[in-house]
């Protein structure tokens, strides 16, 4: 029995937000210039998320080198520090079947999205370290890649943006699950081409509903696209600093 | 220990956003835990009379708004203006019967700390106040105060949490105030007074200081005209100087409950054990506990033993020494006869003397276990089988209480005494006789002699030697018919109230004059029925049915084979999952029928009307088709919801006269009689594979069409046509539960009855093989069954239905669960001798037949499946629930019989038959078959005690009678009593009382 009401019948949840209410998020980029080539910073309430992003570089061995496309590698660091308490420590850590899995799909959504023809015989490495976690993970890690592939320049589509969304009582949706809730609700995690509908990922660990799935849709599409919209202002306003700098520089 | 942050403003939605800091600790170590916690500002506070919260609303995720239900001019009393109420956590917690009441208690504010609280120390009383919110009737509501940006407060460095929270509510109240002076409409409504209710001095001092007007809960009573009336339900408990119980002379210790951290640690390494207490209905002292590693329960002996369990209470026990093993008692103990004389007001301590703590060590106590394990696992004719391990309760889980019925035990006042007005103690028999008398105190004495009471129990103090408790309500003079019946629909927990307006609101708008669509293709689920309305269908059932839940039909088929459907009401059609309705079936779970009332599962529009298979009329339906041969061997089987017409509703006794009428050919009779042969060949096929055959003593109860006066009992009888419904049934039950199971692996809603272990029939056995040389198998069912047929008395022609009833005692009862939960030999119905079976022909009444056809519509692709029925765990709970109220409903429906019987037998006494089934050192117990009930006889009544004489090996007693002849009885024995209805002064309950003639 969880000591707290998730969802009150009074529309609140166990943080104070309503059901359609994404966290408190902030990012950054180009939080590391010197070491790498892009990288970001990206916080939704307490889940914490850093990425560097090295390419595109000559590949390190034969292996990940192809004629017509750039190689794409990411590496994904869950340390124990970033957990809750000990049980869940335990349980991810030894999996790390669970994390390689979660690279190959991270691989598969970025190699769609960087236009990865460009940059031929070179490979691009994504390095993400989550420093703190409190529920959305994997949407956390994959605005953050996408915030740090902008950084770096590398050519791309569009804006990937990802939130999860679970169902309280088989009915009511309810939008960026902390790690309460996690525990709580069935969820799924999305993620979206820029201020379109394509789905480009879409991971469904427990059991939900079908008639239920398109509600929980509808309001992650338009969670994603507000999520997109922040990343947007920051990206915007990081970019008119650098410009003003770089302008500053030249006339000196 | 919390370290609370200064709080962020966030600029993007305005919420402010703070950190909840804590450590916790699991397992020895600490981990921090940090939270966020968002303010705001757009929580309505709900008063129909504030103008500024209309504007602030947000939509939950399906477009509703919230309702406002304070309302807008709300109580005033003399000396206090209109006024909002807020509680605090101790007036909830200690006062929760008299917040419910209807009398009191309107526009209630319950804030989000409050809430908290409660939930955390009771969530029984949570779930209470939340219903309570949700019913609108009372106008309460809930205010989430720590999540508004302006009552939220920061805790400070060396402040304990309830003080923060303390504050906390204190501060809502203040910004409640202020919120209304200002938004107010003041232009219709006179201003609305927060009154915060507290019973913590402190608290309300400080609440005066910061300018909350603030009351106890005997000062906000005192303003009421009534309020010496509503004083006596506010519970017992020590802040209030009057009602202490605790100076007196003479006082009795309990042994004191194992710490936490001590119970987890011996329930850890298995020194220790949990389970339920089953106090016996004979000996008020004496309990067991069945423990899962243990097969036989322990024993546990004594007031100090018990040490304040209640029946049904889930304890702690501890083992004692070996040498304090004992055999269970063959004495009867009641508790009014040997502590009759108590006083209300003061305790005694007989019991006291030998309160020695015998210590043992944790070796010791280990090896004890072993000990233990090889007793019980001894030969079970050697010596020691007999004594049982015994035990102490040493801590309590889970309290096992609930509104008790009783009424004033007449011992302990002082009738001289009734007139004056002042508040006295006295003890209430409650109903149940294994649970002990509850003191209370009221100053309604003289009203409430003579009456059945209800009382709700707040403490067992270990000084006192009994529980203490408060008044509740009343329900009426004992032995009215009204009293008695709402009293056992209380002490089975049977929910009898009313619908409430959500649940109604859930039923189809057209009420009675909903018809079944002419349009068959009106949408994609009324394409899928079929329509049967062709077939002569018809419907048997009990005169005067009116929840008609199956019709059938029988037709040959151009191959020569018999097509038979079984039509169920769609009961599923109305009632959707995650509605009210449904939520309030499940929570009921069975229909229950009491001799003279039936509390219905679903609301009587579905019950008798739209769902209730009636003739002349199209019913939705949900068929079960076989095509059967001439031996009724299943050659097909299909299940569809269907649309039926009903030609006729026979009774029992209609469709035998139409069948036996040899001059009526129609098609519909034929289809009856073609029935009934296939239903007497399918009741072979049952018996050839084992399907036993047993009895219970069941009587019906006549009443007077005029005076409804019960007039006469009489054993039920059976018709073939009876067995006709009966086999049909089983066979859809059985089709259905491989149907469902095959789809839904897990979680089929299915039905089990378990072999008996051979334990239950040893003492049946023993009996059976000392005074009549006989023998009962139980290798299978069939040889139970076939043992039964062969003990047969000549002399003695009920001796055989006896027997039958004797060993139905000894049979495990059947019950629901979830396929999951069980592997597939384990599904055995072993009453019926059928490997799978489950409930689905009587869905108005009981609810695991809502769940399977939930799950077979389902599986036929109907419709898709709820969450909730795919959820093993959800599923777990459905069963455990079903399972519970259904034995409930049982007990209640034989407590209304047997109270029906004792009227009937108050006019009628008479010398009847009847056999002696059970034999104690100290009485015997007689079961008379005509009235279906069985009495103890009490030694003292048989003759002289001193010279009795009880063989235990031969199951004999023997006594001088009162003319000081030497008689003896045996178990078996058929004997002449007198059978009387005598008023029970303990429990008020009229029953039989037998004399040996």
């Amino acid at each position: 029995m969880s000591r707290q009401e998730i969802y009150s019948p009074e529309g609140l949840r166990v943080d104070g937000r309503r059901w359609n209410e994404i966290r408190r998020l902030s990012c950054k980029i180009n939080t590391h210039p010197i070491s790498c080539d892009g990288s970001s910073y990206l916080q939704i309430g307490n889940t914490k998320v850093m990425t560097m992003v090295h390419g595109p570089i000559e590949p390190k061995n034969k292996s990940s080198l192809l004629q017509d496309r750039a190689y794409l590698t990411v590496n994904l660091n869950i340390p124990s520090f970033s957990f809750f308490n000990a049980t869940t420590n335990k349980k991810l850590s030894k999996n790390s079947k669970k994390i390689l899995e979660l690279q190959v799909s991270l691989v598969n959504i970025f190699q769609d999205l960087i236009i990865l023809k460009n940059y031929p015989r070179t490979q691009i490495i994504i390095n993400t370290i989550v420093l703190n976690q409190d529920g959305s993970l994997i949407s956390s890690i994959i605005n953050s890649i996408s915030l740090a592939l902008i950084d770096s320049g590398i050519s791309m589509y569009d804006y990937i943006s990802s939130v999860n969304c679970g169902l309280f009582n088989s009915k009511f949706p309810i939008l960026d699950l902390n790690y309460l809730e996690e525990l709580d609700l069935p969820f799924l995690t999305i993620a979206i081409i820029g201020k379109s509908e394509n789905v480009s990922f879409l991971l469904l660990e427990n059991n939900l509903p079908l008639d239920a799935l398109e509600k929980i849709l509808a309001i992650s599409i338009s969670g994603s696209h507000r999520i997109k919209d922040l990343m947007d202002n920051q990206v915007k306003k990081s970019s008119k600093l650098r410009i003003k700098s770089i302008n500053e520089q030249s006339i000196n | 220990m919390a370290i609370e942050n200064p709080s962020k403003r966030l600029f993007t939605n305005g919420l402010v956003v703070t950190q909840k800091v804590f450590v916790r600790s699991r397992n020895g170590d600490a981990s921090k835990v940090v939270r966020e916690h968002y303010l705001r500002d757009d929580i309505p506070c709900l008063s129909k009379g504030c103008t500024y919260c209309q504007n602030i609303l947000k939509p939950d995720p399906e477009g509703n708004f919230v309702h406002f239900t304070l309302s807008a001019t709300p109580l005033s009393l003399e000396g206090l203006a209109h006024h909002y109420l807020v509680l605090d956590t101790n007036i909830i917690l200690h006062a929760i019967d008299l917040i419910e009441s209807s009398s009191i208690f309107f526009d209630v504010v319950i804030p989000q700390t409050v809430l908290e609280e409660v939930r955390n120390r009771s969530f029984p009383i949570y779930t209470r106040i939340r219903s309570l919110v949700r019913s609108d009737e009372k106008r309460f509501a809930v205010f989430h105060n720590d999540f508004h940006q302006d009552c939220y407060v920061y805790r400070n460095p060396s402040e304990s949490m309830n003080d923060r929270n303390d504050r906390a509510i204190r501060q809502f109240c203040q910004w409640f105030q202020l919120h209304l002076s200002t938004y107010q409409d003041k232009d219709h409504y006179s201003p609305i007074q927060v009154v915060f209710l507290c019973n913590d001095r402190d608290s309300r001092e400080k609440a005066k200081k910061e300018g909350i007007l603030s009351k106890s809960l005997f000062e906000y009573i005192d303003y009421f005209p009534n309020a010496n009336d509503l004083k006596d339900l506010i519970p017992n408990y020590d802040d209030e100087p009057s009602n202490d119980f605790s100076k007196n002379k003479h006082q009795i210790t309990y042994p004191e409950y194992y710490s936490t951290a001590k119970l987890m640690g011996g329930l850890k390494n298995a020194t220790l054990y949990q389970g339920i207490v089953n106090v016996s209905p004979y000996n008020f002292l004496e309990g067991q506990v069945s423990v899962p590693n243990l097969s036989k329960p322990l024993l546990i002996l004594g007031r100090e033993s018990l040490n304040r369990a209640f029946n049904g209470d889930q304890v702690v026990v501890e083992l004692l020494p070996k040498e304090k093993w004992k055999k269970p008692s063959s004495l009867i103990m009641e508790d009014d006869v040997v502590n009759a004389n108590d006083n209300a007001d003061d305790d005694d301590s007989e019991d006291n003397k030998n309160n020695k703590t015998i210590s043992i060590s944790e070796t010791e106590r280990k090896l004890l276990i072993y000990e233990a394990l090889k007793t019980q696992n001894a030969d079970p004719n050697s010596e020691s089988s007999v004594i049982l391990p015994t035990a102490k309760v040493v801590g309590i889980v889970k309290r096992n209480w609930r509104p008790f019925v009783g009424q004033i035990s007449s011992h302990s006042i002082d009738l001289n005494d009734l007139k004056s007005n002042s508040t006295k103690s006295c003890f209430v028999a409650l109903m149940d006789k294994s649970l002990p008398k509850v003191r209370i105190r009221t100053r309604r004495m003289k009203e409430l002699i003579g009456k059945r009471i209800v009382i709700s129990i707040d403490s067992w103090p270990i000084n006192s030697k009994y529980p203490q408790g408060h008044f509740v309500r009343s329900l009426g003079e004992i032995e009215s018919v009204e009293a008695e019946t709402e009293a056992l629909l209380l002490e089975y927990g049977v929910e009898y109230k009313p619908f409430s307006k959500n649940v109604l609101d859930c039923l189809p708008k057209e009420g009675h004059s909903w018809k079944v669509p002419q349009d068959l293709n009106a949408d994609e689920l009324i394409k899928k029925r079929k329509d049967l309305r062709d077939r002569l269908v018809c419907s048997i059932d009990p005169p005067g049915c009116v929840d008609i839940d199956d019709a059938l039909h029988a037709r040959r088929l151009p191959n020569g084979n018999w097509e038979v459907g079984v039509h169920i009401a769609d009961v599923t059609h109305f009632v959707k999952p995650n509605t009210p309705l449904d939520a309030e079936g499940a929570s009921r779970a069975t229909s229950v029928y009491l001799v003279d009332k039936r509390i219905d599962m679903l609301p009587l529009l579905l019950g008798t009307d739209l769902c209730s298979l009636k003739p002349y009329v199209d019913r939705f339906s949900f068929s079960v088709i076989w095509e059967l041969d001439d031996d009724a061997n299943i050659i097909n089987v299909d299940y569809t919801k269907s649309i039926i017409k009903s030609r006729e509703a026979f009774s029992y006794e209609q469709a035998q006269l139409r069948i036996d009428d040899k001059n009526n050919q129609d098609e519909l009779t034929n289809g009856m009689r073609a029935l009934l042969q296939l239903s007497i060949k399918l009741k072979q096929k049952r018996l050839d594979a084992g399907a036993l055959n047993l009895a219970s003593p069941e009587v019906k109860v006549h009443m007077d069409s005029e005076t409804y006066d019960p007039s006469e009992v009489e054993v039920k009888k059976l018709l073939a046509t009876n067995s006709l419904v009966e086999e049909f049934m089983l066979l859809a039950n059985i089709s259905v539960a491989r149907k469902i199971y095959s789809s839904f692996e897990q979680t089929a809603m299915l039905r089990r009855h378990g072999d008996p272990p051979a334990t239950n029939f040893t003492l049946l056995n023993q009996m059976l093989k000392v005074r009549k040389n006989m023998h009962i198998s139980l290798e299978n069912s069939k040889a139970l069954a076939d043992s039964l047929d062969n003990c047969v008395d000549p002399k003695d022609p009920y001796f055989n239905t006896l027997l039958r009833i004797m060993s139905t005692r000894c049979m495990l009862a059947a019950e629901y669960f979830i396929s999951g939960s069980f592997s597939y030999p384990e599904f055995k119905h072993y009453g019926l001798a059928v490997d799978i079976y489950t409930h689905f022909t009587s869905p108005i009444r009981r609810y695991c037949d809502v769940v399977a056809h939930r799950q077979l519509a389902a599986a036929i692709g109907y419709e898709s499946l709820d969450i909730i029925h795919r959820d093993k765990n959800k599923m777990d709970l459905i069963a455990k629930n079903i399972n519970k109220r259904h034995r409930n409903a049982q007990f209640a429906g034989r407590a209304s019989i047997e109270y029906y019987v004792g009227q009937v037998m108050k006019n009628n006494e008479s010398s009847e038959e009847g056999y002696v089934i059970k034999i104690f050192s100290n009485g015997i117990v007689v079961l008379v078959p005509k009235f279906g009930v069985e009495s103890l006889i009490k030694l003292e009544s048989l003759g002289d005690p001193n010279s009795a004489v009880f063989d235990e090996d031969n199951f004999e007693l023997s006594f001088k009678n009162k003319k000081n002849v030497k008689r003896t009885v045996a178990v078996f024995d058929r004997v002449i009593v007198q059978v009387k209805s005598v008023f029970d002064e303990r429990t008020s309950k009229r029953k039989a009382e037998l004399v040996l003639v």
